[in-house]
């Protein structure tokens, strides 16, 4: 299949367009049935959230392979730092529906912000109101996991959108000056919704310039989630070896934008598993409904919602 | 002994007597600008929980928060209240933590910051920019009066008895650059957010923080005049009950403070007063400040009211 204008030049993968393997040999160590279905739970959170009316509510679909991944690969004594539309780390990381829904309704009394929930029960930290925070937050805390010499590692999300700030900056010069153990996750898109062209921000590769900073990267595509598990994996692992921060570059389609169905990261894991004879219609179905009931059940348990 | 060393000193028994305690800025490792950092550097035991940083002028506040999340007691030495202004936002996030994470999560972050008139940099020192860190919810802000009390007001807040919320203790420069008294105090006594009385008299109360409360003392015992005195100290929560009982006492009131007289603290304190204590007063509220900012380096010492003006202010209260 000929690469579309969707597709990211120089981004890893692992599975093609069809969900083949394209480069065979390559091992793949992890549960491709329970990563799809943590995949599935997170759209079918999203849409459902979407349903809500939630204000500053941003959806996520499209974009959940980084998401999930993060949450597989965190151990258990590492923190993670989301940042806004990633309600579903949360959740991929074991917060029940029932504790979600009321974080997500009640907040930690009432002081979530919108659309986003703190979960310190399963590490998931709470957003910052200042753009950016989050990551010299979660930078520090990573400092501090060194410093004690505990062997956990930090992990932070955000958006290619942040990384003109120089909150990004600051957070890799110190990242890279104190050789941290952090894991920075960054979501960007070919065509960055309300970006300028002369923003210098259309076809670049944020990957490059961290690259250029002194930072170990790798830039993978986000259509391909099983590329996404082990680019992260790999930055994780280099982080709990001592050898130091690394950021992870996913190149991901918004479904709101309406790409091609490859673009869409569970479509290209279910072709996967589908060929593998992994994956069946009943196999969705039960999925699917699970997360709805459980989820539907949970919110009108925390707020009396429906959508 | 010059208050910085005595400082210094402190911070290396700080270091050695907690393992969770590290101590993080820029300079620290070659001392910081003032000198403060200088022991702890120079020290084989704890030198490695000394941490230098690239500058981060936006973020450093926030990087400690994350250390302290992590389980440390971070001690950040800053070079300025200037510095703070810079990381606001930062500052803002890590204050706001515990609320945030419904109390499950604290940052017990200690800000060391050197502010005021006192080494001729001008800037931050005319402006009285505790009025603007005072605001940021969640956090503690004290202020040391006196040289005597500096290293025992810091030992004090580095415990983080008072609570695990990030503390800043502001270090007015007039008063690190003075020599130490031999009996100087080792222990605080009381807590660090307490206002506390330095001299009691019964027609005046004179309200006073940071480098005005030595002179306001010295005015006060030179002249022999009938005034309570209170060291404020606690900036952010206010020690309200203690204020308002020593405002009540006498019912004539000023407040003296360094930087501008514009929306700074003296201005609330007026208010508390006016609120809570209209009916025990006797004269209009005084406020005796420094001057407008922006102060050039040589005229920095405008940013303090100096004694000849403290004197008039409170000779005239006392005839009211």
């Amino acid at each position: 299949m000929e690469p579309t204008p969707w597709d990211p030049e120089g981004a890893a993968v692992v599975l093609d367009a069809q969900g083949r393997v394209a480069q065979p040999g390559v091992p793949i160590a992890i549960d491709l049935r329970a990563y799809y279905k943590a995949l599935v739970s997170a759209r079918c959170l999203d849409l459902r959230l979407a349903k809500l009316g939630l204000p500053m509510f941003a959806s996520c679909s499209g974009e959940e392979a980084p998401l999930v991944a993060t949450a597989l690969v965190a151990g258990e004594l590492d923190w993670i730092y989301p940042s806004v539309r990633d309600a579903a780390v949360a959740v991929a990381r074991g917060l029940s529906y029932e504790e979600f829904a009321h974080a997500l309704i009640s907040g930690c009394d009432g002081t979530a912000l919108p659309g986003r929930v703190a979960a310190p029960s399963v590490r998931v930290a709470a957003g910052t109101d200042a753009l950016g925070v989050h990551l010299a937050i979660a930078a520090g805390q990573a400092h501090g996991h060194k410093l004690a010499g505990d062997g956990a590692i930090t992990f932070a999300l955000l958006g290619e959108g942040l990384t003109t700030t120089g909150v990004f900056h600051e957070t890799l010069a110190v990242a890279i000056a104190c050789d941290l153990p952090l894991v920075l996750v960054c979501r960007s898109q070919l065509w960055p919704q309300g970006a300028p062209a002369e923003a210098g921000v259309l076809g670049d590769s944020v990957g490059e310039r961290v690259r250029a900073h002194g930072m170990w990267e790798r830039r993978v595509d986000g259509a391909d989630p099983i590329a996404v598990h082990q680019a992260i994996a790999a930055a994780a692992a280099r982080a709990r070896d001592r050898r130091g921060p690394a950021l992870v570059e996913v190149v991901v389609s918004q479904l709101i934008h309406d790409p091609p169905a490859h673009r869409d990261p569970i479509e290209r894991l279910r072709r996967h598993l589908d060929a593998q004879g992994q994956w069946s219609a009943t196999f969705q179905d039960v999925i699917e409904a699970e997360v709805r009931g459980r989820l539907d059940r949970a919110l009108a348990g925390a707020g009396g919602l429906s959508a | 002994m010059q208050v910085i060393d005595a400082l210094a000193a402190a911070l290396a028994d700080l270091l050695r007597e907690d393992p969770r305690r590290v101590v993080l800025g820029e300079d620290v490792r070659s001392g910081t600008m003032i000198g403060i950092t200088r022991a702890v550097a120079a020290d084989p035991e704890v030198a490695p929980r000394v941490v230098a940083t690239p500058l981060l002028p936006a973020t450093l506040l926030a990087h400690a928060g994350g250390t302290a999340l992590a389980g440390l007691r971070p001690i950040v030495v800053l070079p300025s209240l200037q510095a703070v202004l810079e990381g606001l936002a930062g500052l803002r996030e890590i204050a706001q933590l515990a609320w945030r994470n419904g109390g499950e999560r604290t940052a017990p972050v200690l800000f060391l910051v050197p502010c005021g008139p006192g080494f001729c940099t001008g800037a931050d020192a005319g402006e009285g920019g505790e009025g603007i860190v005072a605001r940021i919810a969640g956090l503690k802000l004290v202020c040391a009066g006196r040289r005597d009390e500096i290293v025992a007001l810091v030992r004090a807040a580095a415990t983080f008895e008072h609570g695990e919320d990030p503390t800043m203790v502001l270090l007015p420069r007039a008063l690190l650059l003075g020599e130490l008294d031999d009996g100087a105090s080792a222990e605080l006594g009381r807590s660090p957010l307490s206002a506390h009385t330095l001299r009691a008299g019964g027609s005046i109360t004179v309200f006073a923080w940071g480098p005005c409360v030595e002179t306001a003392a010295a005015v006060i015992d030179e002249r022999g005049l009938d005034a309570t005195l209170i060291d404020v100290a606690a900036l952010q929560p206010l020690d309200r009950e203690a204020l308002l009982a020593a405002a009540r006492a006498t019912g004539k009131i000023a407040i003296v403070h360094a930087g501008p007289r514009a929306h700074g603290l003296g201005a609330e304190l007026a208010a508390l007063f006016a609120d809570d204590a209209i009916y025990t007063l006797d004269a209009p509220i005084l406020r005796v400040t420094g001057d407008d900012a922006p102060l050039g380096p040589l005229d920095e010492w405008r940013g303090l009211p100096d004694a000849d003006h403290i004197a008039h202010a409170l000779t005239t209260l006392l005839q009211h």
